[in-house]
């Protein structure tokens, strides 16, 4: 029973990935990568990891992938070419992705990482375990993580503003 | 002052003298002057208190420079032979700055001219002083300087300039096998120290002793580089006659005998035969000239030519001796001739004086003993001398004994050409007629100088100072000493006989009028070297020259310099293409690292 | 039976890799950093994977560590590309060279 659902999970999250990666449209693509987002979020929930399913849900696919859906259509081109394809560029391409899948697999297999079974104990999800692990273990993370998001916010104000005002950009 | 300080202060006074010269006396010539005398006087007063006082040391060094095992140390060796040479070295030098006091007295560059002699002065007491071969080879460089710097007094005249090159570039060439024979000597006998020095392996035993005698070729002036001397002339006469007569080119002789222990029976045979040619050659040359310093020049060369033979033939005490008189009478003979100059207002001309008998008396006495004295009148200081090496070369050699008894015929024939026909008959000038004895700055050092060519060859009379050497004269015995007499007489009488009958006081030369062929010979005879020395470097070096010239444009500059920076410059140009500015080609690049990184995690690489 | 390790570290590779052909191959700029999520995500699979067969917590935390990465590279990159469109009118990779030599 896990297993089907983890096979058709993956099945569906590949075939989304693809879709992302080949579709004509950046709009399709978009709405490919929100169900690719989802299989993820399945994915997790298998793994004992919903809070963090919750949240890729939450996050990613609400805020991140909106934000794209709103600049595609901001960036309204009507005149964009269509994506050709190219045989020499896309062979490059396909060998390297072969090459990577190889590469990661490799070093998998170095570290025997296939043995074991999952541990036993239930780490759970426990939101409460996480907070503490955050505010003790991993508490300067957590304060660069704001440090970075507040100039991420200050970048952006600065770059749309410089925009908006037509100077010439740098 | 112990005798070492003492020998200190005398080696450094001219050298502060010069210092304040050309630091401070640039401009004021009297004062330069008085300041450079006061250090010859010093080192004339030095020089005869060492000697007579009696202290000899010779083991007083101190290293001065230190490569791993080897060291270069300045040192001080006073026995007998320095002590002999830096006397005359005193003497004749504190002569000569008395004599340039009158000489170069209206001269503009006076305080330049005090400088060189002092540095002269400094440098030639450094090399009599020396300890060892290295310190001796600095000032022998030094020395060498001097004589540049004095010859090309009057730099204005081309030929001076042109003399000094000379003189130094020729200088150059034997010391380059000086340079040679030091190194090869250090290298094969361990050290150049000259109470040390020894023939400690049979190794370049020929050899070295000629590489060191190619030293004194070039400063001594023997064939085949001699060419300088007779040019050096250009420098003014108190120059001529301190460096170029008594001293400077003396000092190869003085080397030769400091290091007369590396000496092999093939090397003294070779310096034999150098000296009694060039005292030939220098004799035959002199015959013919019109200048009045050029004929001395010449007849320091034959001289010099006496000396080294004298050495050859394997005494150090005949060559020292004739050293010694020589220095005394030539310096006069210099100064008299630099008299005689003066008062024909720079007249050099012997066919343009004339009559000087009377208008200059007390220059042509001491003239007169100076000639003498050259061509070995019995009683004077060159008698002796000669005497010694013409018995030494008939013990050893006879076919060096004719040459050096040809060459005193050919001595007295053109010294008393000169003697004649600036001195006797009438003025045929009118700068001759104007003639009148100059101050007693010029006459002072004369009359010193006649004194001591006079006395100057009684070795008994001599303190024991100079034992050492003295004692080194050989003594003819019996038969040999009567015939030597004889052969001496008969030398002079023929050839002063032959020369006052010959030439007639009316300004011809009468040998070029009777036997214009000879006369051209030997004209001919003076500038062979110069010559094929010409030759060899217009011909030959120069075409070398450009040939290098040529590769260091092309070769070094072209493919070296230029071509390291082509080289360059494609690298720039094949990194330039990759920067294509395309994202895609970017992350390929990014790939590109990670299976790098990747082989080597697997070790792959 | 529940899947092994092994599958998910090859399922977190293919998404990964599938994500770096869309890099290299796409030309619209959009495309491209949907492409780059692609590959974050997929990251955040495998941390997630280890974490729950290693039998901690330390993978699951620092997902969130991702996540706002990403939001937040998500937010100038977005920013960036329009200022970019404005002076360019283009969003294609391949007009996008001035860099060039």
């Amino acid at each position: 029973m896990e297993h089907a659902a983890f096979i058709s999970l993956s099945v569906l999250t590949l075939a989304c990935a693809l879709g992302v990666v080949l579709s004509k449209n950046a709009v399709n693509g978009a709405m490919c990568l929100l169900l690719c987002l989802a299989g993820i979020a399945g994915l997790f929930v298998q793994l004992h990891a919903y809070l963090l399913a919750f949240l890729l849900v939450l996050v990613y696919a609400g805020a991140v992938v909106a934000l794209f859906l709103f600049i595609v259509m901001l960036l309204d081109m009507q005149g964009g070419q269509p994506w050709r394809f190219r045989r020499l560029q896309s062979l490059a391409g396909f060998v390297a992705a072969a090459l990577l899948i190889t590469g990661l697999n490799l070093i998998a297999e170095r570290g025997r990482l296939g043995d074991g079974a999952p541990v036993g104990h239930e780490v759970g999800s426990s939101l409460k375990l996480y907070a503490y692990q955050l505010f003790t273990t991993y508490l300067l993370p957590v304060q660069v993580m704001g440090f970075l998001l507040l100039i991420s916010m200050l970048g952006v104000i600065v770059l749309s503003r410089r925009a908006a005002e037509g100077e010439p950009s740098k | 002052m112990t005798p070492l300080h003492l020998a200190l202060c005398v080696l450094l006074a001219p050298l502060a003298s010069a210092a304040l010269i050309a630091l401070f006396l640039r401009r004021k010539g009297t004062m330069a002057a008085t300041v450079s005398v006061a250090a010859a006087v010093f080192v004339a007063g030095g020089a005869l208190a060492l000697a007579f006082g009696g202290a000899r040391f010779s083991d007083a060094s101190c290293e001065w420079l230190r490569f791993g095992s080897f060291s270069i140390s300045l040192g001080f060796k006073y026995d007998d032979l320095a002590a002999l040479m830096l006397s005359i070295v005193g003497v004749v030098g504190l002569c000569v700055h008395v004599f340039s006091l009158g000489y170069m007295h209206d001269d503009a560059a006076k305080a330049r001219f005090f400088g060189g002699l002092s540095i002269f002065m400094f440098s030639m007491t450094g090399i009599v002083l020396a300890d060892n071969l290295f310190m001796m080879f600095i000032f022998w460089e030094l020395v060498g300087f001097s004589s540049y710097l004095l010859i090309n007094h009057w730099h204005e005249r081309k030929s001076a300039s042109d003399a000094a090159k000379k003189a130094f570039i020729v200088n150059r060439v034997g010391d380059f096998g000086f340079l040679l024979g030091i190194i090869l000597c250090y290298w094969a006998n361990g050290t150049v120290n000259l109470t040390e020095l020894g023939n400690h392996s049979p190794v370049f035993s020929r050899l070295i002793p000629l590489l060191l005698f190619c030293g004194a070729v070039g400063k001594s002036a023997q064939l085949p580089l001699q060419v300088w001397l007779p040019d050096a002339m250009e420098g003014p006469t108190p120059v001529s006659a301190l460096i170029h007569a008594a001293t400077m080119v003396a000092a190869g002789i003085y080397m030769l005998c400091r290091i007369e222990v590396l000496m092999v029976p093939q090397a003294l045979h070779v310096i034999t035969w150098v000296g009694a040619l060039t005292a030939l050659y220098a004799a035959l040359c002199a015959v013919t000239q019109r200048d009045i310093k050029k004929v001395l020049a010449y007849s320091t060369l034959s001289q010099l030519g006496y000396m080294v033979a004298a050495f050859g033939l394997g005494s150090v005490g005949a060559a020292m001796f004739h050293l010694t008189t020589h220095a005394f009478f030539k310096a006069l003979l210099f100064l008299g001739s630099g008299s005689v100059i003066l008062a024909c207002h720079h007249e050099q001309d012997i066919f343009r004086m004339g009559g000087l008998r009377r208008k200059m008396p007390l220059t042509f006495w001491t003239f007169t003993i100076a000639v003498a004295a050259i061509i070995g009148l019995p009683g004077l200081a060159g008698f002796f001398s000669k005497d010694a090496i013409l018995a030494l070369a008939y013990g050893n050699n006879p076919a060096v004994f004719a040459v050096l008894a040809f060459t005193a015929v050919l001595t007295a024939f053109y010294m008393l050409r000169l003697w004649k026909i600036v001195f006797l008959g009438n003025p045929r000038s009118e700068s001759a007629d104007h003639a009148h004895e100059s101050g007693i700055s010029i006459t002072a050092p004369l009359v010193l100088l006649a004194a001591l060519s006079i006395i100057g060859g009684y070795t008994h009379a001599y303190p024991s100072a100079f034992e050492g050497v003295f004692s080194r004269i050989p003594e003819a015995a019996g038969a040999t000493h009567a015939i030597i007499f004889a052969v001496s007489i008969g030398v002079l009488v023929v050839g002063a006989g032959t020369a006052l009958a010959f030439y007639a006081t009316d300004g011809r030369d009468a040998l070029e009028e009777k036997a214009p062929a000879a006369f051209r010979f030997l004209g001919e005879l003076r500038t062979s070297f110069d010559s094929v020395y010409d030759y060899y470097v217009a011909k030959i070096q120069q075409r070398g020259a450009m040939i290098l010239n040529f590769v260091d444009i092309m070769g070094l500059g072209g493919l070296v310099v230029r071509g390291l920076g082509g080289a360059a410059e494609i690298v720039g140009f094949g990194l330039r293409a990759l920067h294509t500015g395309r994202l895609s080609n970017y992350v390929y690049w990014f790939l590109f690292g990670v299976v790098v990184f990747w082989a080597f995690a697997a070790g792959v690489l | 039976m529940t899947p092994t390790l092994d599958a998910y570290v090859i399922l977190s590779s293919a998404l990964f890799a599938i994500g770096f052909f869309g890099v290299l191959v796409r030309r619209n700029t959009l495309v491209v950093f949907m492409c780059l999520e692609l590959m974050l995500v997929a990251a955040t699979l495998a941390l997630v994977a280890f974490s729950r067969f290693n039998g901690t917590e330390d993978g699951d935390i620092f997902v969130f560590f991702i996540l706002t990465v990403a939001a937040a590279e998500v937010a100038v990159g977005l920013a960036i590309i329009v200022a970019l469109f404005r002076t360019r009118q283009t969003v294609q990779v391949d007009q996008l060279d001035s860099l060039k030599h």
